[in-house]
Parts: C-alpha cells; structure tokens; sequence
C-alpha cells in the first residue's frame, strides 16, 4: 500500500498537553477523546451546525427573497445556541456578501407548565440580544383548534356538533391530567408541539422548520419510538427533509452534536449563554415507575455519552438508514389507524397480536 | 396480594398476577393461557408440518426446558404428530456444563423425549479443553463461539433432522434489537427479529437446517413463573466471564423499561421487525420472499449461544470500547478528506506507527459502519486498536463474517465451503480454518491462516 499525502501533523509528534487541532493553545475541553482549546471547540461547534445548513447559503437565496426559517426556540441549552450560532452565520453572511442566504422566525411555545414568568423574561432577554430576527409566542393549547384535533383526541363524539363546547384552553390540563401515565403525556406533549409548529410555520411562510435536536436527543427518540413499537416512523421522524405526510419539511443542524459538547459550548463561548437558558428540573437519579419512556431513555444515553460518544451517533446514524415507508393517500396506509379509531396503529396491533399470540 | 377469584375461571383464587396482560390468574388457568399463545404462535406461522422431526436445543436452562415441557404439551394435545427430540451440546469444559447436562437428561426422562449429547469432541474431533490446551488461553472464546454456533446445525444434521428449535425469549429478542441498533448492524437487526431462518432444505448442507424460536412472544417472566408452576427441573450455567458488553448494556435498557411498562419488550420487538422490513436490500415486503431472503443470508455469528461473551475472543468491556474506537477513526477519517492517515493514538509505547490507508471513494462515498455496504473496508481500519503489535488481531476475523453476513441483498454470492458444506462467503469456512489451524498442532491466536482469503 503506497502512502497517501501526509497531513501536516503527521511529520510532528503530537504534543496532547496542547490544543490537538491548533497545538498552540492549552486545551479546555476534550472532544471525544481529543483535547481542544476553548477557539478550535467553538469553531468545531459552529462548523458542525453551518455544515448542515448548506441548502441555505447565500448563493442559493434570491435578494429581497429569503427564504424565511421557524426556529421554534425551548429556551433550553440547544436551541439557544443553535440561536446564537446561526445569528453569527446570518452576520458572517452578511458581512461577506451584503445579504443572506435565509431569515429567522424565532417561535416560542408556552406549555403552561408554570415556568411562565421566568420563561418570558428570558424570552425578552433573548430577543435584546438577537434583534435581528423576528419573534413570536404562542400557547400550546392552540394546537386544541387545528383542524382535525377535536376528532383526534374526542373521536367518540360525532363530529358535527357541539365542537366549539371543547376548545378552551383549560381543556389541556385537564386533557393531560386524564392520561395515566408520564410516557402518555410526553407524547400528547409532542405531537401537539408538531402539529402546532407545522401550522406556525404555514401561518407565517416559512419554508422549513430548524429543531435544535443533538444527537443525543435523536438517539432518545430512536429508543424511545422503539420501545413504543413505533420504529417505523423514526425515519421521517429525525430525517432532515421532507415528510411523506406533507407539511413543512423538517431540519436538524445540530444532529451532529452532543448533547453534552452544545452545553460545554454554552460556557465557553462570551458573553456566556447561560444567563438565557431556562434550566432543566433536576432529574431522578434512578427511573421509578413514574419516569416516562423517553426519560429512561436520556438517563440511557446520558450514560453512554459519556464513555462511547461515538455510538450514540451510530444510533441514529443507523436508523437514518432505513428506508421510508411510503404512506397512501388517506389515513388507511399501512402505520395508521383507520379513520376515527380510537386506538392508534400501534395499540391495534397489540390488541390484534395478543389474540394472535403474539 | 388480597384473595381475587382468578379472572379466567373465577373459581380458583388467582395465585399469579400476569407480566404481560396484569391479570391475576390461578396457576392452572396462566399455564394454559401460557401454552395457548405458544400454539397460536406456532399455528399462525405455520411453523411446523404434520409428522416434522424437531430438535430442541436444551442446554438445561430454563428456557428450552420450558420450550420442551410446552412443545411435549402441546404435540400430545393438538395431536400435531411432531417427533420431538432433544439435541444438547457439551463444550467439553470440566465442570462446566455438568449440572446443565444432568437437568437435561432428568428432563428426557421425565418427558419421554430421545435425548442426543453432542460434544466439540466428536463434533470437530476437539473439546475446548484440548483447543485451551493447544492455543493456551488465547483467543480459546473464538473457537467456543464459532464451533457453538455450528453445533447445533451439525447435531441436527447427524440426526437427520432438519429443524431446530432454541427457547429464545421476547426479552432477548428485544436485547438483540437494541444490540443492534447500538452497534448499526442493520444486516443483524433484519435477522435477529425473524421467528424462522433458514429454509430448512438441503442445499446449504448443514447450514441450511431451519432455525425458530417457538417463544419468541414470551415474556422470560412468564417463563420463569412456567417453570416454576411445572415443578420444571432446570439449571442454568452462566458463563464466566461478564455478559457481552452490548448485551448487558441492553439488558439493563430492558429490564428498566420492563419496570415502566412491561408492553415494551414485545413493542421493541415488533419496532425491530418493522425496521428489518425496512432495511435497505431487504426486500420490503413481508411473507415468503423476505423468508427466502432470510433463508439465504442466515450466518454463521446469527445465534449467540447463551451466556457466553460472543466469541470475539476479548473482554467484555471491550466491545463497546472497540466499535467506539472504529466509529471514532471513520468520524476523524471522514472529517480530514478523502485520503489520509490513520494514525494511533500517542500512546504507543514503541513508538511505532501504523499507516494504513483508508479507502475513500470521494466524499460521497462514505463508509460510516463496517457492516452496512457489504464492501470490505474494516480490514483497513481494525487493526488499529492494537497500539503496540501489528499483527493482525482478532478484529481481523469480524470483516470476513461481516463479508458474510452482509448478505441481506440477495445478489451476495453465497457458495458452499469446500471442506464441509456449509454455507460461506468464503472458499473454507471459519470453523473449518479454524480446525486446519489446530490441526497442524501449532498455536493460533486467531487466523493467520497465510493467505487465506480470510
């Protein structure tokens, strides 16, 4: 085997008490397995993230034109740098070429879950410092009055009348209070999110919809639909694009980031980002009957971040593989419950394999 | 738990709360519920013809001395005029699989059943004593693994039947899953979820002998709970060294997802299915074409033997390490451009370095995961672990099965091995080169087989 070009570093010994990319500076933090000062982190940071946006460089936008992105913003770690890195982006664009390749809509979802009043203060802080883009807020509990939520959720009521009796917004507690188990609530919890960004999206053109998603997060929500006896629908699920169902597509720049290299990024990075994140509630050391599906699952993966960080991208880069399931028109294709059922696909086919035996 | 008439007969006091419906059940009302669902399993797929000759791989733990006291069961009620037989294999371990043995033979008794004892020793002309003898020590989990996963084929060739049946549970199913996906094995993720693979004809030889798994929707609680209602006499032998470290970290995954919601198992299960079918290559559609395609590309490394680390020869720890280290160097790969270097990591003490190539073919062309584009590469990239020998380690072996196990796209040549039959990849299968290697009476540490294929 003839040698390749050699890369620079190789004709020198690497020196690990310094910074493995610039070798200059003493290293802050270390990137699986690779120490790297606090400059090169934020640089591979950003590069990770910009990397994925290359649909929307500037050459591929028209003036005036731009194509306008939903950025819907959880005021958590990761969508607060995904925030304050694609404002660099859109700067550096700017800078380079006296415009940009798209615009943010940054979209804030109040759930009612009593963080309200820190939450909107951070929200304001948060739009001080990024004026440049455009902002909104919105209750989740408008997700109530879509199209074709009362008949998801109330189907054993005849559609026609009535309707209006069950759109109110204390029908989302209490909606949320009626279901018995954390894993339930976290799925009504998402899929009212969806279907709300989807129609934000639409409501103010934007062209696709940012998820700050690490890795991490896609590699919950692998094992998490997996253990739901959902996996067939993880392809469109944490693939960058469009769906088979249709609405906005779908984009994850961060899927190539850890969850715990994007909250290192939060403190390295000045000013710091930390003074604009919603904090997390601290979480139960060991699952109990009460954790739900997807909690499990970020206690799994925190765990294997940790040690095997390459294999948690694996995960998702694995599931990315799968091909998707092309859906029929109507509700009837195969992953979808016949029309007003009140079971979804998945609780079908329980019921029906038990009888099987299976 | 408070007095509660059995939710089946109401009569009975239920004795038994149900891990998988949460009903509570006398004991002879769960046991024949449990024997039901089995038949249904076994009657909805069509498992078995009238008048089959099984094996049952009875290794003496619980699992395929549930599977065989169910299958006597059910034979007898259902009058399906099954020939059941027991097929047991002995490593040839001293005081191994002793006790394991002695509750197999108690159960051929009991039940009535013919029993074959099958040894490594008569099986490949070596025990693993004599093998540990030979190779001291080194790479000794290799040769148990590959010789176990033929052994059971082999057996049931010798008796001339051609379909075994093993007690694999829902929970090990689900663990297989997970494995899986931690690793990115798409090819295995397909297989591993099948109730039946193999075709069970003749044209691979022994290697073509059907394999399934009765008990797949079984909860290995309720199993165990069987078992105990049974009085069924078991005894299961651990491996002594640490569950494969995949394995356990998925069976940790199982056991806490079991405790939220036990559905789950089967849930992980059926996802796998799902996914299997929409692997790339794998054929997209259910029933007998996919069956044919599992049929096809069944291999060799399929079925782990209970217990054992997986016959990689390496600790359990390093797996993950390992296939962590391997992904790591195709990220960095990938990162710097097409063609570069490899290089170890600085710890080499020898100061030796190992330039291998990598193979790129342009950007596009990203080789991610060893297992996924059924193309060679790993040979390029394994053999960077070892920082200070190179030598090609036992690493070296995982690409050529790999080879073979790609084979989910029906156009993967499969021919035959010459010594023996079975289906390979390659000219001379593992087992065989394994044994040539043992024969020749000089140690091995794996195959270095000069010129071998691979």
């Amino acid at each position: 085997m003839t040698g390749p070009p050699k890369t620079r570093r190789d004709n020198v010994a690497v020196d690990n008490s310094l910074c493995r990319r610039c070798q200059t500076n003493a290293p802050t933090v270390t990137v699986r397995t690779e120490p790297l000062c606090s400059p090169c982190f934020n640089k591979y940071v950003s590069t990770k993230i910009i990397k994925r946006m290359e649909s929307f460089r500037v050459r591929h936008a028209e003036a005036g034109h731009e194509r306008l992105l939903l950025l819907p913003l959880s005021l958590r770690a990761c969508s607060i740098v995904l925030l304050h890195i694609l404002s660099q982006h859109l700067r550096t664009q700017g800078e380079k070429s006296g415009r940009t390749g798209y615009r943010l809509h940054v979209l804030y979802v109040e759930d009612g879950k009593g963080e309200a009043s820190v939450a909107s203060d951070l929200f304001e802080m948060v739009q001080h410092r990024y004026p440049e883009h455009t902002y909104s807020t919105r209750p989740l509990s408008d997700a109530l009055a879509l199209a074709g939520m009362q008949e998801l959720l109330n189907p054993h009521q005849a559609t026609t009348q009535d309707s209006t009796a069950n759109v109110n917004s204390s029908d989302l507690s209490t909606l949320f209070a009626n279901l018995t188990s954390t894993t339930s609530r976290t799925d009504l919890h998402h899929l009212l999110l969806r279907k709300l960004l989807v129609h934000s999206a639409l409501t103010h053109t934007c062209s696709a919809i940012l998820w700050a998603s690490s890795t991490t997060r896609l590699a919950e929500r692998t094992l998490a639909e997996t253990a739901k006896g959902l996996a067939f629908t993880l392809p469109t699920q944490t693939r960058d694009g469009e769906t088979p169902l249709g609405g906005v597509p779908s984009y994850y720049p961060m899927r190539d980031l850890l969850r715990k290299e994007i909250l290192s990024y939060t403190s390295l990075v000045s000013p710091d980002l930390g003074s604009l994140i919603l904090e997390e509630k601290p979480r139960p050391a060991v699952s109990t009957r009460d954790t739900s599906i997807d909690e499990l699952m970020k206690q799994y993966f925190s765990s294997v971040e940790r040690e095997y960080p390459s294999i948690v991208a694996n995960v998702v880069r694995t599931t990315g593989k799968l091909l998707v399931e092309r859906v029929e028109e109507g509700l009837e294709g195969r992953g979808h419950a016949p029309e007003r059922s009140r079971l979804c696909f998945g609780c079908i086919r329980i019921l029906q394999g038990r009888e099987a035996g299976g | 738990m408070p007095p509660h008439p059995c939710e089946t007969c109401h009569t009975s006091r239920a004795q038994i709360l149900r891990p998988s419906t949460g009903t509570r059940l006398c004991a002879p009302c769960f046991t024949l519920a449990f024997e039901t669902e089995t038949a249904a399993t076994i009657t909805s797929s069509q498992l078995f013809h009238p008048g089959e000759r099984i094996a049952i791989g009875a290794s003496g733990g619980k699992d395929s001395t549930v599977l065989a006291s169910v299958l006597q069961t059910l034979n007898a009620r259902y009058a399906w005029g099954l020939e059941l037989v027991l097929l047991s294999i002995d490593e040839g371990i001293a005081g191994y699989r002793d006790h394991s043995l002695e509750a197999v033979k108690r159960n051929a008794e009991v039940l009535g059943l013919p029993l074959k004892i099958l040894g490594y020793e008569e099986l490949y002309g070596w025990s693993m004593d004599e093998v540990v003898a030979q190779v001291v020590r080194k790479g000794n989990c290799t040769y148990c693994g590959v010789f176990r996963r033929q052994a059971l084929d082999r057996g049931a060739a010798a008796l001339g039947v051609r379909h075994v049946v093993t007690g694999h549970n829902a929970d090990d199913v689900a663990e297989t899953v997970v494995m899986n996906l931690l690793r990115g094995d798409l090819a295995r993720l397909g297989r591993g979820t099948s109730l039946v693979t193999g075709t069970g004809g003749l044209e691979g030889g022994f290697a073509s002998v059907k394999r399934s798994k009765p008990l797949m929707w079984a909860y290995e609680k309720e199993i165990v709970m069987y078992a105990h209602h049974m009085r069924l006499d078991y005894f299961s032998t651990e491996c002594i060294y640490s569950p494969e470290a995949f394995r356990g970290s998925a069976r940790t995954l199982i056991k806490n997802l079991e405790r939220i919601r036990p559905e789950s198992i089967l849930d992980v299960v059926r996802s796998g299915i799902d996914m299997a079918r929409l692997v790339p290559g794998a054929g997209g559609e259910g029933g007998s074409r996919s069956r044919r395609v599992e049929a096809m590309s069944r291999d060799v490394e399929d079925d782990t033997g209970g217990g054992c680390s997986g016959g990689n020869g390496e600790d359990a720890g390093g797996e993950m390490a390992r296939v962590e280290e391997t992904l790591r160097l195709n990220e960095r790969a990938d990162e710097e451009g097409t063609e570069t270097e490899i290089r170890l990591p600085a710890k080499a003490t020898n100061g030796q370095r190992h330039d291998r190539d990598v193979v790129h073919t342009g950007p596009a062309g990203k080789v991610l995961s060893p297992t996924v584009n059924g193309q060679n590469h790993d040979r390029h990239r394994h053999t960077s672990n070892n920082a200070t020998v190179p030598h090609r380690t036992k690493q070296e072996k995982k690409p050529n099965c790999k080879a073979a196990s790609d084979a989910a796209p029906p156009r993967q040549r499969l021919g035959q091995c010459e010594r023996c039959g079975y289906l390979s990849s390659q000219a001379v299968c593992k087992a065989c080169m394994l044994l040539e290697g043992l024969n020749k009476a000089r140690p091995r540490t794996g195959i270095e087989v000069g010129g071998a294929g691979g």
